[in-house]
């Protein structure tokens, strides 16, 4: 596993101070989409090999929920984003 | 040539310790510290930042994205709070009797902490008034350079005793002291 992550608010740190609280693919859908859609979301995942997304809690530093893009075959990180910034950018909201 | 002997039980450093003066590394813990949180309303964070940096006698300690410890020896909690409410935008809650304050110094301090922070402490990586959240002996605190040589670490007062024992621990080998500062 990645073993140095550089977190964008506290600098490099090592992986004990986080916590990985899963999967950063899946899109939550519309409270009215169909029970399969919520079905999807809430127990089907991928397992793939090679480049993944994840949320990372920073619980030893900052506290903030982090998106981790790395690799699960060479530990390469490629990039770490605070989740809310991520959220925000995509739904075009202005920080 | 005669040499006089002086009895010395055996026990005797194992009793009363092995230093009783302080060293040039030493562990000083403030009785009193006002040690406040602060949170900043959503988009007032530079704002709050900038008026928090203005405090006289406070020092001001990074946690997290519109978080921060503000530290005093010199200003009372209840003052400081009137203080910090009067700043639009912040939130602010006294945590001094739930956090304690160890002021740690010494010439190889930077050796001491390297055996229970696993973060980069060279002037380069971590100038002198920078500060951060961290694992500090396996607990999450505040870690902030105040010197070239001296630190100080904010731990949730439960864990104090643990990271107390850690420090000491980790800083026998320069026969590290603690007591009480005086003021």
């Amino acid at each position: 596993m990645a073993s140095l992550i550089t977190c964008p608010h506290c600098g490099v740190r090592p992986k004990e101070e986080f916590s990985i609280r899963g999967d950063a693919v899946p899109v939550r859908p519309a409270p009215n989409a169909s029970d399969e859609t919520w079905y999807a979301y809430v127990y089907v995942r991928d397992n793939p090999k090679g480049l993944i997304r994840e949320y990372w809690h920073h619980t030893g530093g900052c506290r903030r929920f982090l998106v981790v893009e790395r690799d699960n075959v060479t530990h390469e990180v490629f990039s770490v984003t605070d989740a809310a910034d991520l959220a925000r950018s995509a739904s075009g909201e202005v920080a | 040539m005669t040499i006089a002997f002086v009895h010395r039980h055996v026990l005797e450093d194992h009793i009363t310790g092995f230093e009783t003066k302080p060293n040039p590394h030493h562990i000083t813990v403030p009785r009193h510290p006002t040690i406040l949180t602060v949170l900043a309303h959503a988009g007032s964070e530079a704002a709050v930042g900038a008026a928090l940096q203005r405090l006289d006698g406070v020092t001001l300690r990074f946690c997290g994205p519109c978080e921060w410890l503000c530290v005093s020896e010199t200003v009372s909690a209840e003052g400081l709070l009137r203080l910090v409410r009067e700043i639009e935008g912040a939130s602010a809650f006294d945590h001094s009797d739930g956090r304690v304050l160890l002021q740690i110094t010494g010439p190889n301090v930077r050796k001491i902490l390297a055996k229970c922070l696993a973060v980069d402490l060279h002037p380069e990586a971590f100038a002198i008034g920078r500060s951060a959240n961290m694992l500090v002996a396996h607990v999450s605190g505040n870690l902030a350079r105040t010197g070239e040589n001296s630190f100080e670490i904010i731990v949730p007062r439960s864990y104090a005793g643990v990271v107390f024992e850690e420090l000491k621990e980790m800083g026998r080998e320069f026969a590290l002291t603690a007591g009480f500062s005086e003021a």
